[in-house]
């Protein structure tokens, strides 16, 4: 058992941000605009939500702060994943993965 | 030249925030954009020529500063307008109103208990202070003006006893809130 288990099963909002920084650290827009694409415009995050959640993610230590690059709106905090966060969403991808394997296995059976 | 505001009138109570939300965006659709929100009065600017989708924020906790700046840029970004704060708890943010979807700052249902399972830690802390302080100054009463008991104590124990019931009664509202967000089967 691991200490990842109070929070799985993640929520479909935590997911897609801790994938969406996965790829490369954004700030709070660029997780909605991403999660949106990503989710063929299916999850829109809303900001109550997705304010609580990075807030919940920093106290967790699964994403962190990122320092605003030269040149860019400094107005906005960017995030990053932590490795801690990597191997949530890892572990979220396994339970998820198991789940689909579960059921295609039936699904499959059945057609036969 | 000063904006002339109109008022109305409602009772505003935490846990009954998402009615708040429903009046307030009645009168926008009427006119009337809220500018002052108040727990009894509230102030409302007259322009029948828009008319906004209000939604309300808990968030005690944040300080003016950096932190509050913070805040105001991600709603912003995500299409908000803010309006004002009541009490640095309760934060007002509005956008110019579409027929559909109605928009919200809460999209899941686990987000939006965690809300008022905030705001039921803050009542359960209120409520415990003030059982405290009035349990202190209860015993000062007894220990040291015998004589007053029935001129102050009395109407401090009923003032005291409402405020415990207020506040146990949104404790309880805000509970069911959260039974009824987590009850999906």
């Amino acid at each position: 058992m691991n200490k990842w288990n109070d929070m799985l099963p993640l929520t479909e909002a935590f997911y897609y941000i801790l994938i969406a920084l996965y790829r490369e650290p954004s700030h709070g827009y660029g997780i909605m605009q991403d999660t949106e694409q990503m989710s063929g415009g299916r999850v829109k995050i809303g900001a109550g939500t997705l304010y609580t959640a990075l807030n919940t993610l920093l106290n967790k230590g699964w994403i962190d702060h990122f320092p605003v690059p030269e040149g860019t709106d400094s107005r906005r905090k960017m995030y990053q994943i932590t490795p801690e966060g990597k191997r949530a969403a890892a572990a979220e991808m396994v339970r998820l993965e198991e789940m689909l394997m579960a059921g295609r296995q039936i699904m499959s059976s059945e057609m036969e | 030249m000063e904006e002339q505001l109109e008022k109305r009138y409602r009772l505003n109570l935490s846990w009954d925030y998402e009615k708040e939300e429903q009046w307030i965006n009645q009168l926008s659709a009427q006119g009337l954009h809220l500018m002052k929100p108040g727990t009894v009065k509230s102030w409302f600017k007259k322009d029948p020529s828009v008319r906004y989708s209000y939604c309300l924020d808990y968030q005690p906790g944040l300080k003016r500063g950096a932190s509050m700046q913070d805040y105001l840029q991600l709603y912003q970004d995500a299409g908000w307008e803010y309006v004002t704060s009541y009490n640095g708890i309760w934060h007002y943010f509005r956008k110019i109103w579409e027929p559909a979807p109605t928009p919200k700052l809460y999209t899941d249902q686990e987000s939006l208990a965690g809300q008022y399972q905030k705001m039921q830690r803050i009542l359960s802390v209120v409520l415990c202070s003030n059982v405290m302080i009035f349990i202190i100054v209860m015993t000062i009463l007894l220990l040291r003006w015998q004589s007053m008991l029935w001129t102050i104590a009395l109407p401090v124990t009923i003032l005291y006893i409402l405020l415990f019931i207020l506040l146990g009664y949104g404790y309880r509202r805000a509970g069911s809130k959260i039974k009824q967000l987590s009850d999906r089967f």
